[in-house]
């Protein structure tokens, strides 16, 4: 925690800020890249959500208050990036954002940046029935494999909420692969 | 039909592939987009506000010069009227001491030309009855 304290020091220094948030981009790339991309599922799209994100997390640096993790706050960030991107998308062309979720999801099969078999593509047409909140957590947990701490710091959620939210979604998820 | 557990199953994974040597320019491509100290960027609208507040300046002083014209003209109305009766009620200058003041000059403008014939004074001599007592006087 220290640690880190030193760090967003860094960051709000002007001599010091280019560096750190070089570094601060180093560490958090993957991460966020893996956050964006479950939401938003293609890679093109996750590249822009990312570039907006990390130049959001800069601009908004000095407005970070330190009384949630650093870590979290940027996760925070890049989540609700991804779903106003997909909200905005679905906007444009005057569908809903469900609609538009299955739309991405038929378009993975001919998309060269996934090559998943069977059973990863019809995980994922599971998950996109299931309600937002639900995605986002079981996301979050099955395929990044965050604790359930970190998860509720990031969505402001119970421990307790997540995991009977995760249990649900995993239900709904064996039902649907099993019917289907 | 057998039943999918997610448990039962080994873990699978989403499958997105990421692009080769993505990572590694990534952090240049931010940094190069990353805006050099905020620029202070100055809105156009701003100025036109300004142009507006000028505008609304000229306009309030404009619909203000009647006022002000009305306000001052009775004002110096009311001090004239103000003067008279002032001089009237208020102090003990009566007439005569008024004309005592007058300089030869003022009297000389004062002085009003009348012309009147002499049958004019007859025929007012005639109608007045205390004749007599102006010629006694």
């Amino acid at each position: 925690m220290q640690e880190e304290q030193e760090f967003i020091q860094l960051l709000l220094d002007p001599k010091t800020r280019n560096q750190a948030f070089g570094r601060l981009i180093l560490h958090y790339q993957k991460p966020l890249y893996n956050q964006i991309r479950n939401i938003v599922l293609n890679h093109d799209d996750t590249d822009d959500v990312l570039q907006n994100t990390f130049i959001k997390i800069f601009q908004n640096l000095k407005n970070f208050k330190g009384d949630s993790k650093l870590f979290s706050w940027m996760y925070r960030i890049a989540t609700n990036e991804a779903l106003t991107f997909l909200k905005q998308k679905a906007r444009k062309s005057g569908i809903s954002s469900e609609v538009i979720q299955n739309k991405i999801i038929d378009n993975l099969e001919a998309d060269i940046y996934f090559d998943g078999n069977e059973i990863q593509l019809k995980l994922q047409k599971a998950i996109a029935h299931l309600p937002e909140k639900q995605q986002l957590i079981f996301k979050m947990k099955y395929f990044e494999e965050l604790k359930y701490e970190q998860i509720s710091e990031i969505l402001g959620t119970s421990v307790g909420g997540l995991k009977a939210s995760y249990h649900i979604a995993v239900k709904k998820i064996e039902a649907f692969v099993t019917a289907n | 039909m057998r039943t999918f557990k997610l448990d039962n199953e080994p873990k699978i994974e989403s499958g997105f592939k990421i692009p080769e040597h993505y990572f590694e320019n990534f952090s240049s491509i931010i940094m190069e987009k990353m805006p050099e100290d905020e620029i202070k960027v100055i809105p156009i609208f701003q100025k036109r506000n300004f142009l507006y507040y000028i505008a609304a300046a000229i306009l309030v002083f404009a619909l203000l010069i009647p006022t002000v014209n009305n306000w001052s003209t009775t004002k110096s109305e009311r001090d004239s009227v103000a003067l008279e009766n002032y001089i009237t009620y208020q102090s003990n200058v009566n007439q005569y001491d008024l004309i005592n003041n007058l300089e030869e000059e003022d009297i000389k403008n004062i002085k009003v030309h009348i012309a009147i014939e002499d049958k004019a004074i007859e025929d007012v001599l005639v109608i007045n009855s205390n004749l007599e007592n102006l010629i006694v006087e």
